[in-house]
């Protein structure tokens, strides 16, 4: 059978996908994005895409539309509830990769030079790929390789290499696995995962990265990735090959549990905090790891954790998400900081003197709303890594 | 309309501001689609879609549309299942979704709000002080639409009333851009001469809310009980037996048909006995209260035929049963039937078993469209709305959705004068104009058509709305 051309496929995917849509609006009423219109929600998106096709309509205005959605897929959860099960977030995904290879009005302007540095230096800031691991000086971490073989490979991610908060999470975690006593390494020539190009809509780049990844995860022997990159785990457990050979992945809220849990890890320090966790959208709703984060910073001596008005499958996103890292939404759609700073509001309103997070993109993005709220005296923004160290 | 698309835009951009007005296509269509199941044709477009702030900026809006005759269609969140926001003749689209206010008054006794405020959230505010809502229409909707059509939702109507009894006053601005209060701060409400009664209920051809006052209702202590049926006609003969018998009303009441259970069982992962089911949310002054009078419903449901029937004590399982309601809008996908449209009947009491019946043969025995569609039964059993979703094939031309749209529609309009129907969940303008006309006649009709013109002169406001058009 011959195979249909690409666009058609698209076409035919975006259009069943969104004739399906019943238009009830529930998924409008847990967007992160949407202040006031109906067009800024997933019921204004996907209408958009769907008489986009029909009209064969691609003007910016729709990229826009398209592009603000963070992939949080809090409206995939409702829709999954009351209405029609509509996979909202692979759509969009779709949609993007449609226009950006099909009709080459994405990504947005700004985040071209993002995955341009992807495809150059493996990193979206376009930092260089030497110093990827600089983070590691002095701190006597292995590359892993062939001939030097670990049994826990950290997968640091771009956020944890290059960002200083972001590297604090990659000390803090080292840290934490070396007082373990795991035989834990990096690899040397670490790449982004690509799940941000995915997001974006670059198929083809994230296709590259992966593949380059996956070819050192086999040349070095992996068989266990422990990450503190929730976007990585998700592409690494739900879009790279490896998943179908065994690969095991975790997040290290779930590999320090268990260590906890053998007795391998010792949280002694008391750390007299009241704390409130803010699940991230790759890690909660997306991988479903709910619990073990807040299992791991109840093992803290000392700490009391207390939650938020919107927590687990129901909590709200930071804002980051999608791509969204490397794009400003244009004048009349929600700002990643408006939309991080509400979730700070829902952490100060719990009286918390620290909002904990277990991926580096919320830190980052909550630490900017703490001080754009200038709230810096009433709450920090810090990893649950950064805990765990403080009660070793 | 005598002034230019331009013209217009840049006139409303100096009335709410720049960010506030959309001309692009793509937020006009958003605007224009509803949930029937055809496209949104090049006619069903606003011109432009304007999101005032506050009545004041409204006000200029209206005076703006009157001078020039520009069409002006509101919309609070599009969940109607009416259509009324559609707009028909272009012009403006006038979104109250700005209008987002809350102050919860526990001294006075109310909560006053934004007309475009949704329920959900003041579901959720209302919460938290220990009130309840007396509206349960989905979470998305506005306050101000179910206000403007006099919707409660699911509830029965007679345990908190419908909102024309909860609603303590409004705030509207006329068609023609005078800004009026009505009603009382107080909770004494005025006997005799009421504005915001004219304007409850009366789907927005009046006026427009924006502000609505509500007395506070404390927040019931519930517990839900569920019956299983061999036919959804035992349960409407158990509905005439809870009034009949005086047993203690349920605040809300579902019932899902004998087909549509059989879809949802699956879905949830439940394994109950085949047939029809019916649920109850019963409620009380205390745990205990609630308890015992969701146990009447289990006797009740018992004494009616029920093969089996219990109270709910477990949540899981709880949300689970609700959700075989909840999951309406899926029946039909399992046959590919991605285009669907739903209505609803509400009949008398003595003759709500002989309805349920019929509308579970809806389908059986006919030459039309409708007999190409797979129809489900479901509805509310506290206060009787028999609703019936027909799926059909999202690939049918548009010619012939409309065709089948027609159908359906006139099917409701027959049941509904069969049963003595009335506008039930969802009001009566614009596409049951018919039904009314004649149900009460065309004097009734033209009292209505009279009200408006006084009210609107040129005719602004929701224009096509009255008169039928779709």
């Amino acid at each position: 059978m011959e195979e249909a051309p690409f666009d058609e496929d698209f076409d035919k995917y975006l259009n069943e996908a969104l004739i399906t849509c019943e238009k009830c609006h529930f998924c409008n009423t847990v967007c992160p994005v949407l202040d006031t219109r109906v067009t800024q929600g997933p019921f204004g998106i996907n209408r958009a895409i769907y008489y986009g096709l029909q009209w064969n309509e691609f003007p910016e205005e729709l990229r826009n539309l398209v592009y603000s959605c963070t992939t949080c897929n809090k409206c995939v959860d409702m829709c999954k509830k009351v209405s029609r099960a509509l996979p909202l977030v692979e759509i969009f995904e779709k949609a993007r990769e449609y226009f950006l290879v099909e009709k080459m009005v994405g990504p947005m302007p700004e985040q071209v030079a993002a995955l341009k540095n992807m495809h150059v230096r493996g990193n979206p800031w376009g930092s260089p790929s030497h110093e990827r691991t600089k983070w590691a000086e002095g701190l006597d971490i292995p590359f892993a390789s062939k001939e030097n073989q670990v049994v826990v490979l950290y997968f640091v991610g771009c956020a944890s290499s290059y960002d200083s908060q972001g590297q604090k999470i990659a000390k803090n975690l080292s840290k934490i696995l070396k007082k373990a006593g795991v035989k834990f390494g990096i690899l040397e020539n670490e790449v982004c995962s690509g799940h941000e190009a995915k997001r974006m809509g670059e198929t083809g780049l994230f296709a590259y990265l992966s593949e380059a990844n996956s070819e050192m995860f086999k040349d070095a022997g992996i068989h266990h990735i422990v990450t503190g990159d929730p976007h990585s785990l998700y592409s690494f457990t739900r879009e790279y090959p490896e998943q179908e050979n065994g690969l095991k992945v975790q997040h290290f809220s779930q590999f320090l549990n268990e260590l906890i849990d053998k007795g391998k890890l010792k949280l002694s320090k008391k750390v007299n905090k009241t704390v409130t966790y803010h699940d991230p959208c790759y890690l909660g709703r997306h991988s479903e790891i709910f619990e073990e984060p807040r299992k791991l910073i109840q093992e803290i001596p000392g700490v009391t954790l207390v939650e938020m008005e919107n927590t687990r499958a129901d909590s709200d996103c930071c804002g980051m998400g999608g791509g969204r890292m490397w794009m400003e939404p244009p004048q009349g759609l929600l700002s990643s900081q408006a939309i991080a700073e509400r979730r700070v509001q829902q952490a100060l309103a719990t009286g918390a003197e620290i909002l904990v997070t277990a991926c580096p993109f919320c830190n980052i993005t909550l630490n900017d709303a703490v001080k754009s709220l200038e709230q810096e005296d009433s709450i920090k923004v810090m990893d649950i890594t950064e805990l765990v160290a403080m009660s070793l | 309309m005598c002034v230019n698309e331009q013209q217009l835009s840049q006139h409303l951009k100096g009335i709410v501001g720049e960010d506030h007005v959309h001309t692009q296509l793509f937020e006009r269509v958003s605007y224009a689609d509803t949930s029937l199941p055809y496209d949104v044709e090049e006619g069903d477009l606003p011109d432009s879609v304007v999101h005032p702030a506050d009545a004041r900026e409204i006000s200029e809006v209206l005076k703006y549309a009157n001078q020039h005759k520009i069409p002006v269609t509101t919309y609070g969140s599009g969940t109607s299942l009416m259509f009324g926001t559609k707009p028909k003749h272009h012009g403006i689209t006038l979104s109250t979704e700005r209008l987002t206010t809350l102050e919860i008054n526990e001294d006075h006794q109310w909560f006053e709000c934004g007309a475009g405020i949704k329920t959900g959230q003041v579901i959720k505010e209302l919460g938290k002080l220990g009130y309840f809502l007396p509206i349960q229409t989905q979470i998305g909707s506005s306050v101000g639409g179910a206000v403007s059509i006099n919707t409660l939702g699911h509830l029965t109507d007679n345990i908190f009333g419908r909102p024309v009894n909860n609603v303590l006053g409004l705030e509207v601005v006329l068609p023609t851009g005078e800004i009026i209060e009505t009603g009382s701060k107080c909770l004494r409400r005025a006997a005799g001469w009421d504005l915001a009664r004219i304007f409850i209920g009366s789907e927005g051809i009046l006026g427009i809310i924006t502000k609505v006052r509500m007395v506070l209702i404390p927040m019931p202590e519930t517990a839900d009980a569920v019956g299983f049926f061999k036919t959804v006609e035992e349960i409407g003969q158990a509905v005439g037996k809870l009034y009949k018998e005086k047993f203690p009303l349920p605040m809300d009441g579902e019932f899902v048909g004998e087909k549509a259970c059989k879809i949802g069982y699956e879905a949830k992962g439940l394994d109950f006995p085949e047939g029809a089911m019916a649920i109850t949310r019963s409620m009380g002054r205390d745990k205990q209260d609630a308890v015992r009078n969701a146990q009447e419903m289990v006797v009740l449901f018992k004494e009616a035929g029920a093969t089996e029937a219990f109270i709910l004590e477990d949540p899981e399982l709880a949300e689970k049963v609700w959700g075989v309601r909840e999951n309406a809008m899926r029946w039909g996908q399992e046959k590919g039937l991605k285009g669907y449209l739903a209505i609803e009947v509400n009949p008398t009491l003595p003759r709500l078993a002989e309805a349920m019946t019929e509308l579970t043969h809806i389908t059986e025995g006919r030459n039309d469209l409708i007999a190409q569609t797979e129809a489900y039964l479901y509805g509310h059993v506290g206060s009787d709305s028999l609703h019936c979703l027909f799926a059909f094939p999202y690939e049918w031309s548009t010619e012939k959705m409309k065709q089948v749209v027609d159908q359906i529609w006139n099917l409701e309009k027959e049941l509904q004068l069969k049963y003595d129907g009335v506008g039930g969940d969802w009001g009566w303008l614009p596409h049951r104009v018919p039904f009314f006309r004649e149900k009460y006649g065309e004097t009734s009709y033209e009292l209505i058509v009279k009200m408006k013109q006084l009210f609107d002169p040129n005719k602004i406001l929701n224009r096509g709305n009255v008169e039928g058009e779709v």
